[in-house]
């Protein structure tokens, strides 16, 4: 059974490239959201394994939507900047990918450690 | 002759009248004691309230004062009248007698601005006439009795003297209390005046409380009946300091007057010393709270020694000129308002020193102003690298990571399905073009290259083509000359800005940009036909620019009544 990803980020374009690259890898992307709110309400409906979640969200940020999520999929933070720019990463958050280097090679290796 | 001066003199003339009456029927009364001194002394009180009245009056006609002291004369009538042989004047006399004594009271309460401040002075005076012209009137009804060979009482309309006797006991009691109160009440008000306020008003108010302190007295006396001596003690030391009365107020003017005169020298010989000019004024005009606030014009602002502005209070101001130009102005206790005379004299004593002090303030404030302007360039600096760190980071930076996406992607199909490797290569390509597209806007946006490179007149050209087309903009008089660099960046702006929020929000057909040297100022000026309602703090883009032109000490104007298009203007200094 694949696994289910839901998109967090406000630009359509990366949501766009970001589920034909995943979905091209095996994974089952079940939703899109452009803001925090809208990631919190479908995390909660459609259960996801996975949140690929945009940092820089209008709003609330994506640190704040991971502290919000309810427990259970593992929240993968994603941005535009790399990881230079982030800083230590804390719970629940399991790890973080530069947009650019998205892959599903990428997601499992984040997912697997 | 004046309306005022006319009445003054109708007033004068029939306080003499007055007065002479008085005398005349009080020396030949049957009935009055000592009539040979109480007629003469009796009109020279009557001429003295009248006349001081009368001056006090024309000196300033929108003070009480005088009018209380002119009807405290004339009341004061009433009680020489009440000496008189026929019954008609003694009836008239003595049924208005005691109203001088209210109206002495409200004097002294209403001293010196007028105005009775105290709800509870104003119940008081209301009680006095109550007392006298109800109270003591049924003592007068009821056919008080008198002893001697008084005449007949007019009004007397049942003979009870026991009972009009005890009208007449509670009156006098009533009138005790109602003064004692009134006593306080003005006691209590001077410690709490300013020492400006109390200094004006120290003659008159001594020997007004001096003289409703002893009227209490007697009056306390006469109602419980103790001593005749005493009463009549009282009654003679009230009768002194109430004349002295007039006269307490003329010494305090004169008193005013010669201060005057050495004050306004002292100080000249104190500004030359170069002593402080707030302290000197304030020590001429003994007034310890007095300010200093000094006008600078383009724009008018008033300011403070410190460079700060100021707002001028409504009352106790007076306002300093130098050859006939406003350059400051004396912000003192309202209590000197009376003292007209002597704050304009101090006033123009001390122009030429405030004229020095004027300047070093609006040296102050430029300095403030430039640390303002200071931190405002540091302002405008973040916000403009946030503002293209926001840019960069959700255009160019996100087309340009969804381009490495779909590459990567496009790499991986590249063999399986050729045929979606080349859509998403085309994808990419178009998202490249986009991406390259939003970094020049962006640089554009940072420094348009051809501003540099080939002067205001093309650059502000090329905005204008790349307004909308259903907007039409007309370019006029722009310089062809360079002017700095500072300049021309900031007017390209302002010009940017302009256009951009026409085509966004104005719905206009027609715009004119106008950008023209005019008295050492590059003027730039953009106007449109559109719905108006434009407004500076509501948004960041035009309060950027203000930011902007402030940092080289231009202003931004913008008028934009609804429905009425829109106008904005930028002076930028251009020497």
């Amino acid at each position: 059974m694949p696994t289910t990803v839901l998109i967090v980020d406000d630009h359509p374009s990366f949501r766009s490239v970001a589920r034909m690259l995943l979905e091209s890898e095996g994974y089952d992307v079940v939703g899109e959201a452009p803001d925090g709110e809208a990631a919190l309400e479908l995390a909660a409906q459609l259960r996801p394994d996975v949140v690929l979640l945009d940092l820089g969200l209008p709003g609330i940020d994506g640190f704040e939507v991971a502290r919000r999520l309810p427990p259970g999929p593992a929240i993968v933070l994603v941005s535009s900047r790399d990881a230079r720019d982030i800083g230590p990463l804390a719970d629940p958050v399991k790890g973080f990918i530069a947009k650019a280097e998205l892959s599903g090679d990428t997601l499992r290796e984040v997912l697997a450690a | 002759m004046t309306s005022l001066r006319a009445r003054l003199w109708l007033i004068g003339v029939a306080g003499v009248a007055l007065a002479v009456a008085d005398c005349a029927v009080t020396i030949q009364s049957h009935h009055s004691q000592l009539r040979g001194v109480n007629g003469p002394l009796g009109a020279m009180i009557v001429l003295a309230f009248v006349m001081t009245g009368i001056f006090a009056w024309s000196r300033r006609p929108s003070n009480r004062v005088g009018r209380l002291m002119v009807a405290t004369g004339f009341a004061f009538g009433g009680v020489g009248l009440a000496q008189a042989n026929s019954s008609l004047l003694y009836t008239i006399g003595g049924a208005i007698g005691p109203l001088y004594l209210v109206f002495v009271t409200w004097l002294v309460l209403a001293f010196p601005d007028g105005r009775v401040d105290s709800r509870l002075g104003r119940r008081l005076v209301v009680a006095g006439f109550i007392d006298v012209l109800v109270i003591y009137e049924l003592g007068i009804l009821l056919d008080i009795d008198i002893t001697g060979d008084v005449p007949d009482n007019l009004l007397a309309i049942v003979h009870a003297p026991g009972v009009a006797g005890a009208f007449d006991t509670a009156s006098a009691a009533i009138g005790a209390v109602i003064i004692a109160s009134v006593v306080r009440i003005v006691m209590v008000q001077r410690r709490r005046a300013t020492p400006v306020a109390q200094h004006a008003a120290a003659p008159v108010l001594r020997t007004g409380l001096f003289c409703l302190s002893a009227v209490a007295i007697s009056l306390a006396i006469g109602a419980t009946g103790v001593s005749d001596l005493a009463h009549g003690i009282a009654g003679s030391v009230a009768a002194l300091a109430f004349f002295a009365l007039p006269f307490a107020y003329l010494i305090g003017l004169l008193r005013s007057r010669y201060a005057r005169a050495g004050r306004v020298g002292e100080l000249l010989g104190a500004l030359s010393a170069r002593a402080s000019l707030r302290d000197t004024l304030a020590e001429a005009l003994g007034d310890p709270s007095l300010r200093l606030v000094y006008r600078t014009e383009s724009p008018t602002r008033w300011l403070d020694a410190e460079g700060r502005d100021v707002e001028l209070p409504g009352r106790g101001v007076t306002h300093v000129e130098r050859d006939g130009v406003c350059i400051g102005a004396i912000v003192h206790d309202p209590a000197l308002d009376d003292e007209r005379e002597l704050v304009d004299a101090v006033a123009a004593a001390a122009a030429l020193a405030l004229e020095n002090e004027r300047l070093q303030a609006e040296l102050r404030a430029r300095v403030v102003e430039l640390q303002q302007s200071r931190s405002k360039l540091i302002e405008v600096s973040m916000a403009e690298r946030r503002s293209l760190e926001r840019d960069l980071h959700d255009g160019a930076q996100q087309r340009l990571v969804a381009l490495s996406v779909q590459v990567g992607l496009a790499k991986r199909k590249l063999n399986a399905d050729p045929a979606a490797a080349a859509q998403l290569l085309d994808r990419a390509g178009d998202e490249l073009r986009l991406a390259l597209e939003e970094l020049r806007e962006l640089a554009r946006g940072i420094h348009p290259a051809i501003l540099t490179d080939r002067g205001l007149c093309p650059a502000l050209q090329t905005l204008i083509d790349r307004a909308p087309p259903d907007l039409d903009v007309e370019l006029s008089g722009a310089p062809d000359d360079r002017l700095p660099a500072p300049i021309e960046a900031a007017a390209y702006f302002v010009v940017a800005e302009s256009l951009t929020n026409i085509a966004k929000y104005a719905h206009a057909g027609h715009a004119s940009v106008l950008v023209e040297r005019n008295n050492g100022h590059a003027v730039v000026e953009v106007r449109d036909d559109g719905v108006g309602g434009a407004n500076p703090e509501a948004g960041t883009g035009l309060r950027g620019l203000a930011d902007r032109l402030t940092v080289i000490d231009g202003r931004l104007e913008v008028v934009s009544p609804l429905g009425e298009g829109t106008l904005i203007r930028a002076q930028i200094p251009c020497a």
